[in-house]
C-alpha cells in the first residue's frame, strides 16, 4: 500500500464519528496497518475493504471507506493545513472553555513514548504521546493550548480505547 | 415458441411455467407484504405457475416486489398504517384483480385474526392457519393453557390474567411467590417485548403489573398480563410445523435462534446444536402436540426455551411464516412457501415434505442465517436509514441470499430495517461456519451502516463455534469498540492512500453519490484495482 507524499490527517466526519474517535496522522512513508498478522513477506491483502463515495467539502476530501463492515466517512487533508485551519478557528473562538481537558487513547495499543512532562506548557497540535497499535505508530496531539496538569500513562504501558492519558489545564 | 419478441401478457393470459400434472393450486394470488418476503413468495408463485398481484405504498413504487409481480396495486402512502396495514385496501385490491388467495408474509397483517377472517369472509383463501387458530394462540395465555392441557411443559407461571389493582395484589403476590423470582410480567397479547417487565423481588411486583398492563393496553388494546418465571440462562429453540386441512401435522425440524438482542433475532441456525436424535424427537413431539391441540393447519412455529438442565419449556406459537424459515428449507430441502400455498388449496403434503418430516430428528445438513439490517452495531443497533451505494451479495456453493434491496435504493425509516438474509448450508455446523465466514467476506455494502461487523464477529467467535449459545450471548460477548477502532485505523490508511495517489479534485469528484460506480478516482482506481483498494 503506497503512502501519501505529505503527512495527511484523517478523521471521521461528525456524522460518522463516535465519541473517542481521534484524528490519525498518516506519515508519508507509512506502510499502513497490516491486515494479516502472519503475512510476513507476503503482500497485505485488501479483503474486507470497500471504497464508497467521494466528495469534497470546504477543500477537504471526504472518502467513504468500509472495513469489515464498519462504514466510515473520512475527512482527509494535509496535516499542516489542518493544523493551521484549526488554530485559526481556535483563535476566533478565543479562550472560551478553558477548564481542564482529558486526552484519551483513540485506539487500544501500547504507549511508545511520552514527549511532555507534568507542568510543561503545550501548544495545540503538539505531539504528546506516540501510541502503537496494529504495527502503526499514532501521535496523540494536544487538542488545545494549555499546560500539562497530570500524566496517566508511561512508555511500555498498554492502554485501552478511551483511557485517560493526560489532563490539560 | 415461434416468436422471439418479448411481450407483456395482459393479466389472466400469463403463460404457465408449471408442468405439474396437478396444475397450479390457484390461478392468481395477492401478496400482502413488501421487501424480501414479498419477493420470496412471488418466487414460489412463479415456480407454481400462479399469477401474482403485488400491493405497494408510494415509497415502494419501484421496489423489487412490484417489478416482479404480474400486476401491482397502489394501496396508499409510505406509512405502514396507511398502506400495508390497511386491510380494506388490500381486500379491495384482491377484489379488483380477481385474486383467489392472499399470502400475508410475516409482520404487518400476518397474525391479525380479524384480517384472516375478513379474507375468508370475502370468499378468498388465506394462506396460513385459519382465523380461529390465530385468535386462539395469538393470546399467549390461551396458548399456555392449551399447551398445559395437552400435557406439554409450559414455562412455570400463571395461566390466568394477573389482577393488576392494589387490592387484588395479595393474590398476585402469592402466585408470584409460587412462580419464584426473578420473574417476568408479560402481555397476553404481547410481542417484541412490549408490555414485558422483569421483576426481581416481591416489592416491585405490583408496580410492574400496573406498568406492564398499561403498556400492553396502549400497544395491543388489551391490558391482560401474566407472570412467568425467568428461565435464564436459556436458549431459544423453535420447531417448524406444517399441517394438512384434515388435521395431519408434522415437524420439519428445529431452529436455534438464541442470538438475539432485545427479543430481535440476529442469527438463526438449524438443527439446534447439541441435541441428539432422541432429544430432537421429544422436542418435535411436544410441538406437534401443541399444534394438534390448537387445531393448526398450514404452517406455524412453536417456540420453546431450553434451560441449562436441558429441559424444554413451551413459550408460544407463531401462526405465520417466520423470517428464518429458509434455515429449515435448506436443512430439510423443502420449499415452505410452496408447501403453504399447496396446503391452503387443500392439497396434501408434498412428497419432499413427508420425507423431510421423517428425516427431521436426524438432519444431514446444517444451515445458518444472519439478518443483514440497516442498523449500527456500535450504537446499540439503532436504525440507519439512507441510500444504498454499492450492493454486492455473496454467492457460490451453499450460499443463499433473500433480499429485495438494490444499489441506489433508499432504505426508509417507515419499515423494518432488514436488508437481506444471508444463508449458508453445509454438511455439518463447522463447515457451515467456515462457509458463513467466507460468504460474509464477499459482502460489499456502502452508503449506510449495516450489521455486517456483528455478523463477522459472531462467525469468528470461538464460543459460537463451540455452540455456546444463550439469549444473553449478545450482551455478554458483543463489545464493538475495539473491533471498530481497528477497522478505523485501516480505513484511515486506505483513505490517505487514495487521497495521496489520486487526489480528489473538485472536477473529478462525483457530486452525486447516488451513482456509486461513475467518475473520478473511483473509476480509475477500480480499473487498476478491480473494485478493491489497489495494492500498487
Amino acid at each position: 500500500m503506497a503512502g501519501p507524499l505529505t503527512a495527511l490527517r484523517v478523521r471521521p466526519t461528525p456524522a460518522s464519528a463516535l465519541p473517542g474517535d481521534a484524528p490519525v496522522v498518516i506519515e508519508p512513508d507509512a506502510a499502513g496497518p497490516n491486515r494479516d498478522a502472519d503475512a510476513g513477506a507476503r503482500q497485505a491483502t485488501t479483503r474486507g475493504v470497500v471504497l464508497g463515495s467521494a466528495r469534497r467539502s470546504a477543500g477537504i476530501a471526504v472518502l467513504e471507506v468500509v472495513v469489515d463492515g464498519w462504514r466510515f466517512e473520512l475527512e482527509v487533508e494535509p496535516a499542516t493545513r489542518a493544523a493551521l485551519r484549526e488554530r485559526a478557528a481556535r483563535t476566533q473562538a478565543g479562550a472560551r472553555g478553558a477548564g481542564p481537558q482529558e486526552v484519551r487513547a483513540m485506539i487500544p495499543g501500547r504507549i511508545v513514548s511520552v514527549s511532555v512532562e507534568r507542568g510543561d506548557p503545550v501548544l495545540a497540535g503538539q505531539p504528546l504521546f506516540v501510541l502503537e497499535a496494529m504495527k502503526m505508530q499514532n501521535e496523540v496531539r494536544a487538542p488545545r493550548d494549555g499546560s500539562v496538569a497530570s500524566i496517566a500513562a508511561e512508555p511500555g504501558q498498554t492502554v485501552e480505547l478511551g483511557d485517560v492519558l493526560l489532563v490539560l489545564r | 415458441m415461434t416468436s422471439a419478441h418479448v411481450v407483456t401478457p395482459a393479466p389472466g393470459t400469463v403463460p404457465s411455467l408449471h408442468k405439474d400434472v396437478e396444475g397450479p393450486p390457484f390461478r392468481r394470488l395477492l401478496v400482502a407484504n413488501r421487501g424480501e418476503i414479498a419477493v420470496r413468495i412471488l418466487r414460489a408463485c412463479r415456480e407454481l405457475g400462479i399469477e401474482t398481484v403485488a400491493v405497494y405504498s408510494d415509497a415502494d413504487a419501484e421496489a423489487a416486489h412490484v417489478r416482479m409481480a404480474d400486476v401491482a396495486v397502489r394501496i396508499g402512502p409510505a406509512p405502514a398504517a396507511e398502506s400495508y396495514l390497511r386491510s380494506d385496501r388490500i381486500l379491495a385490491a384482491a377484489d379488483e384483480t380477481r385474486a383467489e388467495a392472499i399470502h400475508p408474509g410475516y409482520g404487518f397483517l400476518s397474525e391479525r385474526a380479524s384480517f384472516a377472517a375478513a379474507v375468508e369472509d370475502a370468499g378468498l383463501v388465506w394462506v396460513g392457519p385459519p382465523a380461529g387458530v390465530i385468535q386462539a394462540v395469538g393470546d399467549k395465555l390461551a396458548a399456555r393453557r392449551l399447551a398445559a392441557a395437552a400435557g406439554v411443559a409450559v414455562v412455570p407461571g400463571t395461566l390466568q390474567p394477573a389482577p393488576v389493582d392494589a387490592e387484588a395484589a395479595v393474590g398476585s403476590l402469592a402466585e408470584a411467590s409460587r412462580v419464584g423470582y426473578p420473574l417476568l410480567v408479560k402481555a397476553a397479547a404481547g410481542g417484541g417485548g412490549r408490555g414485558m417487565r422483569r421483576v426481581e423481588r416481591a416489592g416491585d411486583l405490583v408496580a410492574a403489573l400496573v406498568a406492564g398492563s398499561a403498556e400492553a393496553a396502549a400497544a395491543f388494546g388489551d391490558g391482560a398480563v401474566y407472570v412467568e418465571r425467568e428461565v435464564r440462562p436459556a436458549r431459544h429453540v423453535e420447531v417448524q410445523l406444517i399441517g394438512e386441512r384434515d388435521g395431519r401435522i408434522v415437524a420439519l425440524g428445529e431452529r436455534d435462534c438464541s442470538i438475539q438482542r432485545r427479543h430481535q433475532k440476529l442469527v438463526e441456525e438449524g438443527p439446534a446444536p447439541g441435541l441428539d436424535p432422541e432429544r430432537r424427537r421429544e422436542l418435535h413431539a411436544m410441538a406437534v402436540q401443541v399444534a394438534q391441540a390448537a387445531g393448526l393447519h398450514n404452517a406455524a412455529t412453536a417456540e420453546f426455551l431450553l434451560d441449562a438442565d436441558g429441559r424444554f419449556w413451551f413459550l408460544e406459537v407463531n401462526t405465520r411464516l417466520q423470517v428464518e424459515h429458509g434455515v429449515t428449507e435448506l436443512v430439510a430441502d423443502v420449499d415452505l412457501v410452496r408447501e403453504q400455498i399447496r396446503l391452503a388449496a387443500g392439497r396434501p403434503f408434498s412428497r419432499e415434505a413427508v420425507d423431510a418430516a421423517v428425516k427431521a430428528p436426524e438432519p444431514e445438513r446444517h444451515a445458518i442465517e444472519v439478518r443483514l439490517s440497516a442498523e449500527d452495531p456500535s450504537r446499540a443497533f439503532a436504525p440507519t436509514p439512507g441510500r444504498i451505494g454499492r450492493w454486492v451479495m455473496p454467492s457460490g456453493p451453499g450460499v443463499r441470499v433473500d433480499t429485495a434491496a438494490r444499489a441506489g435504493e433508499i432504505v426508509t425509516a417507515d419499515y423494518d430495517p432488514l436488508l437481506a438474509k444471508l444463508l449458508v448450508v453445509a454438511a455439518d455446523r463447522g463447515r457451515a461456519i467456515d462457509r458463513l465466514r467466507r460468504a460474509l467476506d464477499e459482502v460489499e455494502v456502502t452508503g449506510l451502516q449495516t450489521t455486517l461487523p456483528f455478523h463477522h464477529f459472531v462467525a469468528r467467535h470461538p464460543g459460537f463455534r463451540d455452540g455456546e449459545l444463550s439469549t444473553d450471548w449478545v450482551a455478554e460477548n458483543w463489545d464493538p469498540d475495539a473491533d471498530r477502532a481497528r477497522a478505523l485505523a485501516v480505513a484511515a490508511h486506505v483513505a490517505a492512500s487514495v487521497a495521496a495517489t489520486a487526489p480528489p479534485t473538485e472536477v473529478s469528484l462525483r457530486k452525486d453519490t447516488r451513482e456509486p460506480d461513475r467518475g473520478g478516482w473511483a473509476r480509475s482506481g477500480r480499473r487498476g484495482g478491480v473494485d478493491r483498494w489497489p495494492d500498487r
